[in-house]
């Protein structure tokens, strides 16, 4: 095993790198690489790619590992498992580290089993033990635990970390460049995408924003959740839903927070026309203030927020919006 | 069509968390045990697909001997027969050794053509066990499949969540599905299904039927040292929250004047008393 820290850049679908990979970088540098010893390197798989490797210079990377491929250009897992696994095999870093996202829960368990590596996913904070082992903190039982997690000594370590965990520091290097080349050939690829359809929103990302506004069922319309939205605008917050309210149609999936759907942690939760079952809960209960409008008096997350209106949110949320706008202009 | 649902056994969301006198671990007296709810989205599935186009469910799992109840569940739900691979060692073992280990039991299963399990177990949050298990058998995956649209022999054709968007891809079987829920309505077991169930036959395995040689892992690899990862403590932490709620003068719903006092309170609470504005 070489004493290399690896930090996978996650990519959007605009072909920037996710905020995640610059927390990964800048911690991984903070408080592993020296005890490590090796160099600190950022791994940049997907097509048309290489002209990121530079902004991961800025957080730290030493050594930037490029797998351009047109076959990783439409996301597809199978492509990224087939790289990443031949790279982990040929090198064997310490410790690969990752950001938590849908798609690298999709990829990374499985290039986990194919490699040999410990996985552990979900960080909300990473360590390593006397020896170098990488150590990881993370929820269990719908978030009500927290589990401390080692790994025994072996093979590479695998971490996944949330977003919005840790904060990103400059550390700025010139890395070195390692196009590597993989074979990834169409027998590779056994998920053939029929259709794909995509909308991007302007407002910030659900698991990378400070501030989050949700709604549920209550809102009873799609058209209802205007409401939502444009107290998400005022406060420059995310938009999320409880799985109730995306299975009514009112929402689509990826707006889901909760055990299924998104795990965030933000300053400012606000949750509107939501009861707070564990469910929804365990995907946002570490928000740092909850806040909650509903109607019911008796509604069990009363006990479970910090501030709470009891009024009907079609009253309540356009005076909210307003006086926010205000408390914010000043 | 032969189907496989890999299924778990875990405690009851709702179940009050609290850590045992160990410290690694979570206290289970009096804890009620369920099969692992996204298994019961995989079970019915796999019904539905048996119900579709004819063959078998055969439910694997692998846990202590409590774990029967989860498959019986199953069996109860409609599926076939069962292959409980039981040790009380798998309750410290890790996701990796837990699917080499069942895939090991499932490749010994002729003509296994699509296999489904839960998206999460949710008791330890994991989200890895299905697409592990996947890759130990040598199988395309497709995770968080929000509707099977077609199937049929050869392929499935599946609608998939994703971050912005949603996507339809097309897979040859055999493959692996892994269930979110609101894919399907889990049917309840009728009494008399239930009691059909208990006669239905479950293969038990032990660790002793386990070629672990051929598995490159030594059997210490079911328990705590012997696997890749393994928990070290765990902690129930209380969260305090200020539980400042604004209701109106009837201990209700805020109205009329209320409403425009209770927004300028609430207002002035996250500015000056939570700082986050």
């Amino acid at each position: 095993m070489s004493n290399e820290i690896w930090v996978i850049a996650d990519m959007k679908m605009d072909g920037s790198i996710r905020k995640v990979t610059f927390e990964a970088l800048s911690e991984a540098k903070r408080s592993m690489q020296s005890k490590v010893g090796g160099p600190l390197c950022a791994v940049l798989m997907g097509s048309g790619v290489a002209g990121n490797a530079e902004s991961l210079g800025k957080y730290g990377a030493e050594k930037v590992y490029v797998v351009d491929n047109a076959h990783l250009k439409d996301f597809n897992p199978d492509g990224y498992v087939k790289a990443l696994s031949d790279l982990v095999s040929k090198h064997q870093p310490h410790i690969v580290l990752a950001g938590n996202t849908a798609f690298t829960e999709d990829y990374i368990p499985r290039v986990a089993a194919r490699t040999g590596s410990g996985l552990s996913m979900e960080a909300i904070d990473i360590g390593l033990t006397d020896d170098n082992r990488l150590t990881v903190r993370r929820y269990s039982h719908s978030s009500k635990a927290i589990s401390d997690i080692e790994f025994n000594a072996g093979n590479t370590m695998m971490a996944t970390i949330r977003p919005n965990t840790y904060k990103e520091e400059e550390s700025p290097v010139t890395p070195e460049i390692v196009n590597e080349q993989v074979d990834i050939s169409d027998v590779d690829i056994k998920v053939r995408v029929v259709n794909l359809e995509t909308k991007m929103s302007d407002r910030p990302e659900l698991t990378e924003a400070e501030r989050v506004v949700a709604g549920g069922r209550g809102l009873g319309s799609e058209e209802n959740f205007k409401y939502i939205y444009d107290l998400a605008d005022v406060l420059g917050a995310a938009a999320g839903a409880t799985r109730a309210a995306v299975d009514a149609g009112y929402c689509p999936y990826d707006m889901q927070v909760g055990q299924t759907g998104k795990a965030v942690s933000p300053t400012l939760y606000f949750a509107v026309a939501i009861s707070g079952a564990v469910q929804h809960f365990s995907g946002m209960g570490t928000s740092k203030v909850i806040v909650s409008i509903n109607k019911d008096p008796e509604t069990p997350i009363f006990a479970k927020s910090d501030y709470a209106i009891c009024g009907d949110l079609f009253e309540v949320l356009p005076v909210l919006s307003e006086e926010l706008k205000k408390a914010l202009a000043e | 069509m032969k189907i496989v649902v890999f299924v778990s056994q875990t405690l009851d969301t709702e179940a009050r968390v609290a850590v045992s006198s160990s410290g690694d671990s979570v206290d289970t007296e009096d804890v009620k045990w369920i099969l692992n709810p996204y298994d019961e989205f995989a079970v019915e599935e796999a019904i539905q697909t048996k119900e579709k186009l004819g063959g078998e469910v055969i439910v694997v799992s692998a846990g202590p001997a409590r774990g029967i109840e989860a498959i019986r569940q199953a069996l109860a739900m409609g599926a076939d027969s069962g292959v409980h691979i039981k040790d009380d060692g798998f309750l410290e073992t890790d996701n990796y050794t837990i699917a080499k280990i069942a895939a090991s039991e499932i490749k010994k299963i002729d003509g296994v053509d699509f296999v489904l399990t839960g998206m999460k177990i949710i008791d330890d949050e994991s989200v890895q066990v299905g697409i592990q298990l996947a890759e130990e058998l040598g199988l395309p995956h497709v995770s968080l499949v929000s509707k099977v649209v077609e199937v049929d022999a050869n392929k499935i054709v599946c609608q998939k969540e994703i971050d912005g968007g949603s996507v339809v891809v097309e897979v040859q079987l055999p493959a692996l599905i892994t269930c979110p829920d609101a894919m399907n309505e889990p049917r309840y077991a009728s009494l008399p299904n239930i009691m059909k169930a208990k006669k239905k036959p479950v293969n038990e395995v032990t660790l002793d039927d386990i070629d672990f040689d051929s598995l490159g892992i030594s059997r210490d690899a079911v328990g705590k040292n012997g696997s890749k990862v393994k928990t070290v403590k765990i902690e129930v932490p209380v969260i305090d929250r200020k539980l400042k709620i604004i209701k109106g003068s009837d201990d209700t719903t805020v109205k009329g004047e209320e409403i425009a006092q209770s927004v300028q309170e609430l207002v002035q609470l996250l500015r000056d008393d939570a700082k986050v504005l």
